[in-house]
């Protein structure tokens, strides 16, 4: 087999007249622009009422129930802006980087993940659990025995879901950063 | 900035390449060939404000498709599964049954080969093996023109001796 044959080899692959419309890609490009506008809206609103409700009202009637509600929606809050800016710096280098640096950038990127995975999410994580610990006496008290119980068995399985969703994150991380350092 | 209808020309006069490029990405997989095509579109579409065309449009497209199947978290697949699609299209007539059969095999050694290659020249041959022009796989790839000569001969070189001996 000659040198142009490589050529001529990959030539002869039939081409897929099925890829997409170019209307389509505009209208998902669109759809997605539309969903991180509000996800961002829904944040940056988030974040505001936790600041107005934190200064105006919880400073001035503290107690452990505001402390729980505030470590929980903090610990939250901070991890998802996390996420979101580290996906934004991603996307920002992949559409402006040659190869050679974008893959020199996400065996960076990948690494910096790690700390955030194996460091910061944890204690993320720990402190939401320390602000739900510390609401559960307030709900025993308002709420009634049946929806009492209910809270607690449904925030566990939720924090075990979520767990359960970060650790699949990890792995599939840790098996691609391996993949590039190979 | 891009309008929507020299995006419709971008595309028309991109996609196919595009497209094949993901596939040797992709180990002949056509369905996250497909996936990655689009998704290289998308974000042409959405950061086209981006583009200050410092470099050429072409060569903007083939680094954000590159990045965007380099970026991909799913593990490589280890068989390599191309759809018959792709294939050189079979016809009934027995002289050519060969080397039709033969044109096969060797289409899925060659995506087997370039799997075995390391991330940068695997995007090297394949927009090489596109008929991209060398200056724009240089700004793609982000190396000197000089050496991507040298590197693509050798590339070639061992594709080749891969395909006839499978190693």
């Amino acid at each position: 087999m000659e040198n142009d044959q490589l050529t001529e080899l990959w030539e002869m692959q039939a081409n897929d007249s099925s890829i997409f419309n170019p209307k389509d890609i505009i209208t998902k490009a669109k759809k997605q622009r539309n969903s991180q506008y509000i996800s961002i809206t829904v944040m940056s609103l988030t974040v505001v009422v936790l600041f107005i409700y934190t200064f105006y009202y919880a400073f001035n009637h503290w107690n452990t129930f505001n402390l729980g509600l505030t470590l929980m929606i903090t610990s939250l809050t901070f991890r998802i802006i996390l996420e979101f800016y580290s996906l934004y710096r991603k996307e920002k280098q992949l559409i402006s980087m040659a190869q050679k640096s974008y893959f020199a950038y996400l065996k960076k990127y990948y690494k910096a993940r790690q700390i955030i995975n194996f460091a910061v999410t944890p204690i993320c994580i720990a402190v939401y659990i320390f602000g739900f610990y510390l609401l559960l006496p307030y709900f025993k008290d308002y709420f009634s025995k049946g929806f009492y119980t209910y809270i607690l068995i449904s925030g566990i399985f939720s924090l075990i879901g979520v767990s359960a969703i970060i650790i699949k994150s990890i792995i599939k991380e840790k098996r691609f950063l391996k993949q590039l350092l190979s | 900035m891009i309008t929507e209808q020299q995006f419709t020309n971008i595309y028309n006069l991109h996609a196919s390449k595009v497209h094949r490029l993901c596939l040797g990405y992709a180990s002949g997989d056509n369905e996250i060939a497909k996936e990655w095509c689009q998704e290289a579109f998308i974000k042409v579409w959405k950061y086209r404000k981006s583009f200050k065309g410092k470099s050429s449009i072409e060569t903007w497209i083939f680094r954000i498709a590159v990045n965007v199947c380099l970026g991909d978290l799913r593990k490589t697949k280890k068989n390599i599964t191309v759809n018959d699609g792709l294939l050189p299209n079979n016809n009934n007539d027995d002289d050519n049954d060969d080397d039709n059969d033969n044109n096969e095999s060797n289409i899925k050694k060659m995506y087997h080969c370039i799997d075995k290659l390391n991330e940068q020249n695997r995007a090297l041959i394949l927009l090489e093996l596109e008929n991209i022009p060398q200056t724009t796989i240089a700004e793609t790839v982000g190396i000197a023109h000089g050496t991507l000569r040298t590197r693509l001969s050798r590339i070639r070189k061992s594709l080749l001796k891969c395909i006839k001996n499978g190693k």
